[in-house]
């Protein structure tokens, strides 16, 4: 690609980054969640893997880093629904003030880890369907 | 035995018509907005239950835990079928 593409990508990116962030950790307090937040995220690796080659962008994060990523982050997620966020639900909202960025309970949790499903599953679609 | 299987079965698959029939006649009027239901409960209780003030995400994350953790079994195994039909064709380097 062009010189000004990749680096006007290259300042764009961990903007990118961070706006998905946001969406991910405010969940619990305004519009939003780990959909939108991974989908955001993943946008940003589309862009890095339309702008610069595949085979850079993989080299960089590779595909057996993100299957396990999106292991570890599904059995989280599991665990956490499954069990223990009915179990110490109500310990936990006591020990935060609602309204504030440490509140939701268990649904901060929930919303960064499935913020990373999401977001492997697209990287990974993508890379095998930008490969092929 | 054949015979007695098919009638059987008739009156099965009746019994259960009658059965939708009669639960659909007893569902509340579609669009009236009746305060005994369960989303009157969560608009109550959702902030000092969950602590989310966000409602949308207390029910997707916390009420109906259950349905998003299918939700996300889903996208794995989407994720998984994916790779595992397309990348087998091009023997890469990393798996």
């Amino acid at each position: 690609m062009d010189v000004i593409v990749k680096t006007i990508s290259r300042i764009l990116f961990p903007f990118i980054l961070l706006v998905g962030a946001f969406i991910a950790f405010h969940g619990h307090l305004t519009p939003g969640g780990a959909f939108p937040a991974g989908a955001v995220i993943a946008t940003g690796f589309a862009l890095l893997v339309l702008v610069f080659r595949e085979p850079d962008v993989e080299h960089k994060l590779t595909v057996s880093e993100l299957i396990d990523l999106k292991s570890v982050s599904g059995i989280f997620l599991m665990i956490l629904i499954l069990s223990v966020g009915s179990l110490f639900r109500k310990e936990l909202t006591e020990l935060q003030t609602p309204l504030k960025l440490w509140s939701g309970g268990f649904t901060l949790f929930s919303n960064v880890t499935g913020m990373f499903m999401v977001i492997t599953a697209i990287v990974l679609i993508l890379y095998s369907l930008v490969r092929e | 035995m054949k015979e007695k299987n098919r009638v059987f079965g008739k009156l099965v698959i009746i019994l259960l018509a009658c059965f939708m029939f009669w639960s659909v006649m007893h569902l509340p009027p579609f669009g009236v907005f009746s305060e005994k239901g369960v989303a009157m409960y969560y608009i109550q209780n959702g902030l000092e239950k969950t602590g989310s003030a966000n409602i949308v995400n207390s029910i997707v994350w916390d009420f109906r835990g259950y349905d998003t953790l299918g939700e996300e079994t889903v996208l794995f195994t989407a994720t998984i079928g994916v790779i595992l039909i397309i990348r087998r064709k091009l023997n890469g380097r990393n798996r």
